[in-house]
């Protein structure tokens, strides 16, 4: 195999029929006025998308603010100019060094594409300052706020270079944009030193309409002759679009006096029949039920709350005030479909003092406890019980391509996927696609086998069989969870692989291991083979840091290119089911220094009015470079694993009593 | 927020005057015209016949009312639950904690002498009270939000309670959060002993106030 460099591709998937809405706040994904900077004013959790069409110019925009004070953008540019087109991807930062007072004005420094030599490199500091409805910006910028086309800036033969911020040509700028109040309709207008075609001096107006909530359509105009529109997508996933808990109460808490011990007790049956009576209301599942001893082990489920501690919360609530005197332990399990993952040990006595408390949910915490669920448990009232079910769906996907192409270009392919699932541990699956919208250059197939870089060989306009595979998880012990794959994962590539996890319920990491053997898939045909293979043995470490779902996911290891390659993914789970990463993988073949990726994950009751607990996903970069790559499709655990994290359980105990 | 506006915006225009106190409370207790209110109809012969203690508690924001009838005594506080398992937590006439409302309050501390809790008369209320309110947030702790009230006696008068006619004082309690956010209470309290037939509670910054209409009175004697 002859090896490319990696690239950066783009992919967006729907893993439901609904789109969440797509747009931008500002070049880089930092907060802009129209080209210009302005205050860095979010707050912490604050996220948005945006896209930016115009005539030479198109780029998707992540921003994210990790901090009131710190801004993190990366964009996916394409440039158009007579000399053709030029794509790149640029990691910015926007740092808010002051915050605006009463008289005092705020201070902004930003750096748009560090690391890269993209012409949209640039940095600026700006002080900023709000009159009512009105805010206004003025700075001082270089790079891209100073000249058309900035060039040598950011990366010299693979080297990242600081040398040049704030360096060079520099240009004043200033913009004010203006809340009209009026149905979401914001304006704004900006001059910048910048000389384009038409003039020495740059002045832009635009005006913004808030189509739905948090969806805002931008149309833009300049004096050097430039038009264009930019969609945004802003939200706040740390609150709520909708109020929550607007359903049914939870039941109401009972203490276990000495009195109560003095009544008529009621045995494990009764027990279980007003569990479930009364359960059943919150729309909570019981599906595994034992009363032993001074215990009482319950498996519970939602299909419609993903805050797990409020979901133990309720059954703990319920089973207060029908366990009878002498029970002092309330155990709950959590279960991931394969696995019971946790089993979260109340003390009836802790909750008893908790309830109704200031500090309800940190002395409710004082008196949990984490456990792995045992391998074999005693035969409980009910156990889980499994048919065997075939189930199938329909999903579309959307992915763009900023390698090959020079232009946004599309393709759309529709899913038809199915599962026949043997046991809970169990299934086989398929899914077969149609690429019902091609917009890409397609390419012969490559002499030689790729990687990844040969990915729009694989483009019939026919339908193609994307994944037959067949799945098994299992525990070795309470601690030790694993799994075996075989069949053809994705559309690239086709072996076994297995994997094992290492997973301490009390822990706040674990530790995998993936082993892969694969063969690459033929460009044409359902079942063929290429002439070449790969193997992959990459170890992962998974840890929850800090008390606000932050995660880190560290990969090491010979991956498909036969290179060692490292990966790091930094992330925030919400309590309330969404989740943001970002990630960037380096090789020991790489030749350029940075590659990026995205992922948002956001529950289906924000996009869906059905509600729901799974999710849908957006995923930015990826598989498109040779190296650093790994097999798609095999089944990760952690996927499955990590809403049983003790870290989330913890970052939801808030509403454990609500 | 709108309702905060408008009662901030209010009570700064019309600085403190008391003959407009009737237009801030009535700010308070419709904040929201859009908002449908469902109000149950409440049974009063058969809440008395049973000898319930009973309230009526309307969300206002969220167009939502219920019925609940006292259930435990905990602490002092009496919990109040309806059918559905919504409800709120009194002691004396402060709210302490809701459930089932929205975004839950979990707790309220107060000074000892809160004039709420001990039902004093309306003339008796001390010129200000700090009281601090316990919202769920991420995590095990409680985000907490302290705010200080001071109160202005209105009119006398008298107010129809689910079907029965109360004889009472109205305290319209103007309050400042530590962060500079301000809300309002209106109170109705019994003209003679000062406990609270009918209240609007801030109980926090989504759930805004909560409406109490006691029916009937707990009586720790029955």
């Amino acid at each position: 195999m002859s090896l490319k460099p990696h690239g950066i591709a783009f992919s967006f998937v729907l893993s439901s029929l609904l789109a969440s809405g797509v747009a931008a706040e500002g070049i880089g994904g930092l907060s802009q006025a129209i080209d210009t900077p302005r205050a860095a004013s979010g707050v912490a959790d604050d996220f948005a998308i945006l896209f930016d069409f115009r005539e030479d110019y198109r780029a998707l925009s992540l921003g994210l603010q990790p901090s009131d004070w710190l801004e993190i953008g990366i964009s996916f540019p394409t440039y158009d100019d007579d000399a053709g087109s030029s794509s790149g991807n640029e990691l910015s930062f926007g740092l808010r060094l002051l915050k605006e007072g009463t008289y005092s004005p705020g201070l902004t420094v930003g750096i748009v594409g560090f690391g890269s030599d993209d012409r949209g490199s640039g940095e600026y500091v700006l002080a900023s300052k709000t009159f009512g409805a009105f805010s206004a910006s003025a700075g001082m910028g270089w790079g891209r706020y100073a000249l058309a086309v900035p060039q040598d800036r950011g990366v010299d033969d693979g080297i990242i270079r600081t040398d040049h911020l704030f360096e060079g040509d520099a240009e004043p700028f200033a913009n004010i944009v203006w809340d009209t109040g009026l149905n979401g309709l914001v304006a704004a207008a900006e001059y910048s030193g910048v000389a384009g075609a038409e003039a020495d001096e740059t002045f832009a107006a635009s005006l913004s309409y808030e189509v739905l909530e948090g969806l805002t359509v931008t149309g833009l105009v300049n004096n050097q002759g430039d038009a264009g529109l930019r969609l945004t997508f802003a939200a706040n996933p740390a609150r709520s679009l909708v109020q929550e808990n607007i359903g049914r109460g939870p039941h109401p808490y009972v203490e276990n006096t000495p009195a109560r011990a003095n009544r008529p007790q009621p045995n494990a049956q009764q027990v279980l029949t007003l569990l479930n009576e009364r359960l059943e209301k919150e729309d909570i599942n019981i599906s595994r039920f034992a009363m032993e001893g001074d215990a009482i082990d319950v498996t519970a489920s939602s299909s419609t709350d993903v805050v797990f501690a409020r979901i133990a919360g309720r059954v703990a609530r319920v089973l207060s005030a029908i366990a009878p005197a002498n029970i002092t332990t309330f155990r709950v399990t959590q279960n991931t479909g394969a696995f019971d993952s946790n089993v979260i040990v109340l003390d009836r006595a802790g909750l008893d003092q908790a309830v109704g408390a200031p500090n309800a949910a940190a002395l409710a915490w004082d008196a949990t406890s984490f456990e792995a669920s045992p391998r074999n448990r005693p035969e409980g009232l009910i156990a889980p019980s499994f048919e065997p079910r075939f189930t199938y769906g329909l999903a579309p996907s959307f992915r763009a391509d900023f390698i090959t192409s020079d232009t946004l270009e599309l393709t759309g392919t529709l899913n038809a996927n199915a599962r026949y699932t043997f046991s809970p541990q169990t299934f086989v699956s398929a899914s077969v696609g149609y690429r019902f919208l091609n917009q890409w250059t397609q390419e012969d197939p490559p002499a030689e086998p790729q990687p990844r870089s040969d990915f729009t060989s694989y483009a019939p306009d026919i339908a193609f069989l994307q994944s037959l595979s067949v799945r098994h998880r299992f525990r070795i012990t309470p601690e030790l969870y694993s799994r075996v794959s075989a069949g053809l994962f994705e559309r690239a590539y086709g072996g076994v692989s297995g994997e094992v996890i290492w997973r301490d319920p009390e822990q706040n990491f674990a530790l995998g291991l993936e082993a892969t053997y694969v063969q690459k898939r033929a460009y044409e045909g359902w079942f063929g083979f290429e002439d070449a293979d790969a193997s992959t043995l990459i170890g992962s470490l998974y840890a929850n840091l800090g008390t606000n779902g932050n995660f880190v996911i560290l990969d090491a290891g010979q991956h498909l290119a036969d290179d060692f390659a490292v990966g790091l993914t930094v992330g925030r789970n919400y309590r309330n089911g969404w989740r943001i990463a970002a990630s960037t993988t380096w090789s020991e073949e790489e030749t350029a220094p940075l590659k990026f990726g995205a992922e948002i994950a956001i529950p289906l009751s924000w996009t869906s009015a059905e509600g729901g607990i799974g999710a849908t996903n957006l995923f930015v970069g990826g598989q498109s470079g040779d190296f650093g790559s790994r097999v798609s499709g095999t089944g990760l655990l952690y996927d499955e694993l990590r809403a049983s994290d003790k870290r989330r359980i913890e970052d939801g105990f808030g509403e454990f009593w609500n | 927020m709108i309702k905060v506006v408008v009662s901030a915006g209010l009570i700064i225009s019309l600085s403190g005057c008391l003959g407009t106190l009737g237009q801030m409370r009535d700010a308070i207790l419709n904040p929201n015209p859009e908002v449908e209110m469902q109000v149950p109809r409440v049974n009063r012969a058969a809440i008395e016949q049973a000898d319930l203690a009973a309230v009526l508690v309307l969300s206002p924001t969220i167009g939502l009312g219920t019925v609940g009838v006292a259930i435990q005594m905990r602490d002092g506080r009496i919990i109040y639950n309806s059918n559905e398992n919504r409800g709120v937590t009194l002691e004396g006439g402060l709210i302490y904690a809701t459930l089932g409302l929205g975004t839950n309050l979990q707790a309220v501390t107060t000074q000892s002498n809160d004039p709420l809790v001990t039902e004093a008369r309306a003339g008796e209320w001390p010129a200000e009270v700090t009281r601090t309110y316990y919202i769920a947030q991420r995590g095990t702790e409680f985000a907490q939000i302290t705010a200080t009230c001071r109160n202005q006696v209105g009119r006398s008068l008298a107010i129809d309670v689910a079907e029965a006619t109360r004889q009472v004082v109205e305290v319209v309690e103007i309050c400042t959060t530590e962060a500079g956010e301000d809300f309002n209470n209106v109170h109705y309290l019994d003209a003679d002993t000062g406990r609270i037939w009918r209240t609007s509670q801030w109980t926090g910054p989504e759930q805004t106030n909560i409406q109490v209409d006691v029916i009937e009175q707990f009586d720790p004697d029955a």
